[in-house]
């Protein structure tokens, strides 16, 4: 399990505060605008950068003393970072040999075959995709408890996307105890794939909720000027002025079904979530 | 370590072309010049590469995945010295052989029992150029520590010019001198050795300290 607790971190005007707990066996979303601290949280959890205060653990012990052991449990892909673009495919496998007691060589080399990537081309001629999907392959190339991917499909056509997702869930499958911290910009990846979402904006978490509620009783309320005076706001977590009246944020969407049948109501998503819950009044 | 020294050899193989310039240029000064310049020649450039395997690291943000990997910081850094010290070594030996070979061609006979001393002294003399470029590099990156070596380099020349001309002719000079030259070359080679690895202790802690306090 990781636990975030009262994780502080200032980079001048700065200030990320957050709490949150990865359970064993969960996929955690993380969303946010850009800058909102969504890297800046994954960083502390792997311990690249040092907290300014509160404390960052991974089955209770502080990220910053993890030992090479420990961190073998970890599969890690972040977006703008992997192995040195100079080596190639075939390099990587026989560090990754060394590196890991767990290393899945032939599934490694069978996904790169699948997957298109060429064992003698240097990475740094490799595409944008090629490379996420290396990057993707590598954290799971050993059998790890807890992945850890920082935009893990940014960047991706739809098909490429698509093929990482789709091995994200097989890894899933193959043991219940596995748990995926991610985060992206792409709603529709974690809608498909997240248990939960963390939604973090200016340095703070703002809202967390299981995926499935989001979908079911997060929704968008289209009002005019008169309905939005008489409705009931009790229920509204964030409003925007629109060109036809109002757009509404609520949590309680079956509230208003039942009590406003002339709105229109639509279903909540994630990239509902972030627009009304960061850039509303 | 293991999968640390494996990456630092395939990233010194991906400079295949740069090795081979300066391999054909250690054959070419090995069996034509007189002698022992090959064996310092090739050390320190040896221990110049390995040490630029910190470079490849930092490269495109490297160093935030690499530190994802199963080792500690303190590791990443003693595998640094210890790459380095290899590469050294081996570069030292091929040296030697090279040395030995151009003598043959040269129809010179090698002293061995009076030149290994000093031969030898190189060896952890020209390690030393890794411990003051490790720390450099891990604190300061690559462009930057290059701009720092220079500084240090600097201000050393200036010092040894200094004390130079202030004791030049001088009877402390000459005194040193001789007091020097009587001593025997075990014990030179020996006290070079510890002061070097007093230096190296140092350097290393000093590498920890900077790896343990960087933020990636």
């Amino acid at each position: 399990m990781v636990k975030v607790d009262n994780l502080v971190k200032n980079y001048g005007d700065f200030h990320l505060n957050i709490s949150m707990e990865i359970p064993d066996g969960t996929v955690t979303g993380i969303v946010g605008k850009n800058g909102a601290g969504k890297s800046t949280t994954i960083k502390a959890i792997l311990g690249l950068i040092k907290p300014d205060g509160g404390h960052v653990t991974i089955n209770g012990k502080e990220t910053s003393k993890l030992t090479g052991a420990e961190k073998a449990s970890l599969g890690v892909a972040l977006s703008d970072s992997g192995f040195s673009s100079y080596l190639y495919v075939k390099d990587i496998i026989c560090i990754l040999r060394k590196m890991y007691k767990t290393f899945d060589e032939e599934f490694f080399r069978n996904r790169c075959i699948s997957q298109g990537l060429p064992f003698d081309k240097k990475i740094k001629d490799f595409s944008t995709g090629m490379r996420a999907k290396l990057r993707v392959l590598v954290a799971l190339s050993h059998k790890a408890d807890l992945l850890i991917m920082d935009e893990p499909t940014a960047g991706l056509d739809i098909e490429a996307r698509n093929d990482i997702l789709d091995m994200l869930r097989q890894y899933l499958s193959e043991n219940d105890d596995r748990s995926i911290l991610l985060t992206s910009h792409i709603s529709s990846d974690l809608e498909s794939l997240c248990d939960n979402i963390y939604l973090i904006h200016d340095g703070r978490i703002i809202l967390h909720e299981d995926t499935d509620i989001i979908l079911s009783d997060y929704a968008i309320l289209k009002v005019n000027e008169e309905t939005y005076e008489v409705l009931d706001k009790s229920h509204i977590l964030s409003t925007k002025k629109e060109n036809f009246g109002y757009a509404c944020f609520t949590s309680e969407k079956q509230f208003y079904v039942d009590n406003y049948p002339g709105i229109v109501i639509e279903n909540g998503k994630i990239d509902d979530l972030i627009l009304m819950m960061t850039g509303g009044k | 370590m293991l999968g640390l020294i494996e990456k630092d050899i395939r990233l010194t193989l991906a400079r295949k072309q740069t090795l081979l310039i300066f391999l054909v240029l250690a054959l070419v000064m090995g069996l034509s010049m007189d002698g022992s310049f090959v064996i310092g020649y090739l050390t320190m450039l040896a221990t110049i590469v390995a040490v630029g395997t910190i470079s490849y690291d930092e490269f495109d943000n490297g160093f935030a995945f690499l530190m994802t990997l199963p080792f500690d910081r303190k590791t990443y850094v003693k595998e640094k010295y210890l790459f380095s010290f290899l590469s050294a070594a081996g570069a030292w030996c091929f040296g030697v052989v090279l040395y030995c070979l151009g003598s043959a061609i040269r129809h010179q006979t090698v002293m061995f029992a009076d030149e290994l001393p000093i031969l030898l002294a190189l060896l952890p003399v020209l390690f030393l150029l890794a411990t003051v470029m490790i720390p450099l590099q891990l604190k300061y990156g690559s462009e930057k520590s290059r701009i720092v070596l220079f500084i240090i380099f600097g201000i050393i020349a200036v010092l040894i010019y200094g004390i130079n001309k202030i004791f030049d002719g001088s009877d402390i000079m000459s005194g040193a001198v001789k007091t020097l030259d009587g001593i025997s070359p075990i014990v030179v080679l020996v006290s070079i050795v510890a002061v070097c690895l007093l230096f190296t202790c140092a350097s290393y802690l000093c590498s920890v300290r900077i790896m343990d306090k960087k933020e990636i």
